[in-house]
């Protein structure tokens, strides 16, 4: 088993921008009648999501996002160390997008920046690389950001994935501080045979960009997608989704000795209602210590758990040290745990783009 | 495991569909209240009492009950 624990970094504040278009789930003209969507809000627990105009990147977001959490926090934008951008949507094929937001944001050009292309995982994993780097004293003041334009690369004809997915992008303000005695745990997991669980075909070097790949077609009654839309294969990714992550968490107990009625908060990626109950009946955590947001903002990938955060639990993060849990799992496939703890976190009001 | 009571669990994942018209030949996907919803219901039922995760090819390449029974009993063994 793959673990790690690092000493001396916390969380020290938290932000998140969302688009200010809304897209219901009643009134989205993929149904045949209402009664139909509300089966979909029924079982996902997702009604809406945000969801940005084909001129705004998630870098666009992050911008608005970093910048009033620098604010908030009182950091210069010459004080940070880290940017690590954790995003499948990419500005450009090359060069990574942090490069350009070290520009936009203006960094330091001795700032360590680094793109982390992951999914639903992203935050997890975020979170080990960035504190591991920082946990060797000299680099003290990191951002973490996990932003996704799941609208921009899904196509809105494909009824299996229009009605689950959202905008989001979210920042993560990291500290090392000798004086901060909690440790975080993590635990890593993946399985590449699952790959095309959740994939764009096209568009890679394996399987460039052809006038073919971009012809729209129904590829099953009601459904259609381009070859380099991402395709999401409900069925296997539930299955994955099922069994991994309550086995993930679980390994994550055992090894580190974790009293789970110590726990205050239980963070799993907002996958959907179904899935993320199930895993949390698993760990057998209290429903009321397991805060949701996929209802408004439904499925944001990586910027997930940390929107969660934001937007549910405020309140409790910039109070008390609280004893947290943490689970991502997505495309990939690839899924990651961590327990941490948080307290006295700036957190910002959502803000709109 | 054994067919009737594999037949029962599925069933009991359908709430419009009468019980009585479930039988190890049922052509599943030709049910009306058959949808891709129903599908993730079946493989987190077969997860709960069987212990098997079926994958989104096994569902689409069973035809009938006994197809998909068929395929969770070669999972067990």
């Amino acid at each position: 088993m793959s673990q790690l624990t690092i000493n001396h970094v916390r969380i020290s504040g938290m932000s998140a921008c969302v688009p200010s278009t809304v897209e219901d789930n009643r009134s989205l003209p993929i149904y045949k009648d209402e009664n139909d969507a509300l089966k979909v809000i029924a079982s996902t627990g997702i009604e809406r999501h945000h969801k940005v105009d084909d001129n705004t990147t998630a870098s666009d977001l992050t911008v608005k996002a970093v910048e009033a959490l620098l604010d908030k926090m009182g950091w210069g934008a010459e004080q940070v160390d880290i940017l690590a951008y954790v995003c499948t949507s990419r500005d450009y094929i090359a060069p990574q997008t942090a490069c350009i937001l070290q520009d936009r944001l203006k960094l330091r050009n001795d700032c360590c920046v680094f793109d982390l292309p992951f999914g639903c995982s992203g935050w997890v994993y975020g979170m080990s690389i960035v504190s591991s780097l920082m946990s060797h004293g000299t680099l003290k003041r990191a951002i973490l950001v996990a932003a996704e334009t799941n609208t921009r690369n899904r196509n809105p004809r494909d009824t299996a994935v229009r009605p689950l997915f959202g905008d989001a992008a979210t920042a993560t303000a990291l500290e090392y501080d000798p004086a901060w005695e909690q440790p975080m745990h993590f635990m890593y997991g993946v399985d590449g045979s699952g790959f095309d669980a959740v994939w764009a075909p096209y568009g890679g070097i394996r399987q460039p960009v052809t006038a073919e790949a971009l012809e729209e077609k129904e590829v099953s009654p009601g459904v259609y997608r381009r070859g380099v839309d991402m395709i999401v294969n409900g069925m296997d990714v539930f299955g994955f989704a099922i069994k991994q992550p309550p086995r993930s968490l679980k390994e994550l107990i055992e090894t580190f000795d974790i009293d789970v009625d110590t726990v205050d908060l239980l963070l799993l990626h907002q996958a959907n209602k179904f899935i993320d109950e199930k895993i949390r009946k698993a760990v057998k955590i209290p429903a009321d210590k397991t805060p949701y947001c996929l209802e408004e903002y439904g499925n944001v990938t990586s910027a997930s758990i940390p929107l969660t955060m934001v937007t549910r639990c405020r309140e409790q993060l910039s109070g008390d040290v609280k004893h947290c849990l943490a689970c991502g799992f997505g495309v990939g496939l690839a899924w990651a745990s961590m327990e941490f703890y948080a307290g006295g976190v700036q957190v910002l009001d959502v803000i709109d783009y | 495991m054994n067919i009737q009571e594999f037949i029962e669990n599925f069933a009991a994942q359908f709430d419009e569909t009468e019980p009585e018209a479930f039988t190890a030949e049922t052509r599943f996907k030709d049910l009306d209240e058959w949808s891709s919803l129903a599908a993730l219901s079946i493989i987190a039922m077969v997860d709960d009492e069987y212990d098997v995760i079926i994958k989104g090819k096994d569902i689409t390449n069973s035809d009938t009950i006994q197809d998909l029974f068929d395929v969770v009993a070669k999972h067990r063994r």
